[in-house]
């Protein structure tokens, strides 16, 4: 489970990176504790943007009133694992 | 107007976004989502009163003014610390504190001015301009207690690139559209659909019926067929602001009158300041006091409808409908911006949230 949660937060990462053209940091680099709004400077529609590849990625449903937890790599890669399993 | 078509097969963003016309189109868009907004009542004065003007609706037409240039400036500046990029300037009449507009203007670059249009704006003030016109000089006189209003106002921004007018729709004003877009055509101006939209309270005539909204969108779209290059709409924006439901109701706003999450977006950076430089998080939005369900106001459609890509992004025509509203949306809002050619040409229905 932890290997399979590292994973997730390592494409996460690399699809955050990529869509918001982040420079200075790398999926390796990138601690998944930040809060992605506050400290890295994403908002909603940037949001939605990674919310959408990341439905496409990992075919889950994401709800639009959900954005508002997506607030770090590592609660996206656990919301991610909870809809995988089920959990939805 | 034609009945809007279901939606299509759902697709992936990435199957989407491969179309070519509709990946240009996105890449064009999306440059603009650092944009966040905030909106200043810029004086309590108006040198006109027209029927079921929001400004004085409720408490803030109470508000004391604030004509300190230093306040103001002081103010703009820490809306920039706090990531505000787009200010929009409004009530009563900004036009009368052109001062106060410039520094404004010179502290937060991008920004658009609701203004009656008839006292003009000085041209160094590089916002985008709303003229409001609710019909022709006739009406003008009956609603708005203005004489020659239209032909003052477009003299006032004749060869002014920063003038968009917004005609506002109600249910007494619909033929008269048709006259005012092909004069502000015949003189090479722009103009945007508005729909009224109820202040709280508001038992008056002009608030819409089902079979005003539908006439309205007859009209909307013979002009925007007739003036492609003079109107800025969208057959999606025509859907989403005469739909028999308002645009919360459609799409959730998203702005804190009606959000209470602060975690991110209009939610946690929205604030509409009055003019004693105040602001209260359970009456902010885009246009205080209006009756949430009968919302189909343009500046809030602007915001509600933006706000919901990711609802949009189930099949090509759905997303390049989207697509076409926000690009109006930037062409309404944004100096210097230019719209496309709109890509879906017909009514879509707008998708639920799930």
């Amino acid at each position: 489970m932890s290997a399979d949660i590292n994973q997730t937060i390592t494409r996460i990462a690399e699809i955050i990176i990529d869509e918001l053209k982040l420079e200075d940091v790398s999926p390796a680099t990138f601690d998944p504790d930040l809060d992605l709004v506050d400290e890295v400077g994403i908002d909603s529609m940037d949001l939605a943007t990674i919310a959408l590849v990341i439905r496409d990625e990992f075919g889950i449903r994401i709800d639009e009133d959900d954005y508002p937890k997506l607030t770090t790599i590592r609660i996206i890669a656990e919301y991610v694992a909870d809809k995988r399993s089920g959990g939805e | 107007m034609a009945a809007p078509t279901p939606h299509g097969k759902t697709c992936s963003f990435a199957e989407i976004t491969a179309i070519p016309a509709i990946r240009e189109r996105w890449e064009k868009v999306r440059r603009y989502f650092f944009l966040r907004e905030s909106t200043y009542d810029m004086t309590n004065r108006c040198n006109i009163r027209c029927e079921g003007c929001y400004y004085f609706t409720g408490a803030k037409q109470f508000a004391e003014e604030h004509p300190d240039e230093s306040v103001w400036r002081s103010l703009m500046q820490a809306e920039r610390e706090r990531g505000i990029t787009f200010a929009v300037l409004a009530g009563a009449e900004p036009s009368l504190v052109p001062q106060l507009c410039r520094i404004c203007a010179e502290i937060i670059p991008c920004g658009a001015i609701a203004t009656n249009g008839l006292k003009a704006l000085p041209r160094d003030i590089d916002y985008r301009i709303h003229i409001s016109v609710w019909g022709n000089d006739r009406t003008s006189s009956e609603i708005r207690k203005a004489d020659n209003l239209l032909v003052r106002q477009m003299a006032n921004y004749r060869d002014d690139p920063r003038a968009v007018f917004v005609y506002t729709f109600t249910p007494h004003n619909i033929d008269e559209a048709k006259e005012v877009t092909a004069l502000l055509a015949a003189n090479g101006q722009q103009i945007t659909f508005n729909m009224f939209s109820a202040p709280i309270g508001y038992t008056g005539p002009l608030r819409h019926s089902p079979a005003s909204l539908a006439r309205t969108a007859e009209m909307m779209t013979e002009l925007l067929h007739d003036h492609p290059r003079t109107v800025l709409f969208s057959a999606y924006n025509i859907v989403a602001h005469t739909h028999a439901l308002g645009l919360h109701d459609l799409f959730s706003c998203p702005y804190p009158r009606r959000n209470p999450s602060t975690a991110i977006g209009l939610g946690r950076s929205f604030r509409q300041y009055r003019t004693d430089l105040q602001w209260d998080r359970a009456a902010a939005c885009c246009v205080p006091d209006t009756d949430c369900r009968d919302c189909r106001h343009y500046a809030a459609g602007s915001a509600v409808v933006t706000a919901r890509m990711f609802r949009h992004a189930t099949d090509p025509e759905t997303f390049a409908a989207w697509l076409d509203y926000v690009d109006t949306y930037l062409a309404v809002w944004m100096h210097g911006y230019t719209k496309g050619p709109n890509l879906c040409d017909h009514p879509v229905v707008p998708p639920a949230s799930h």
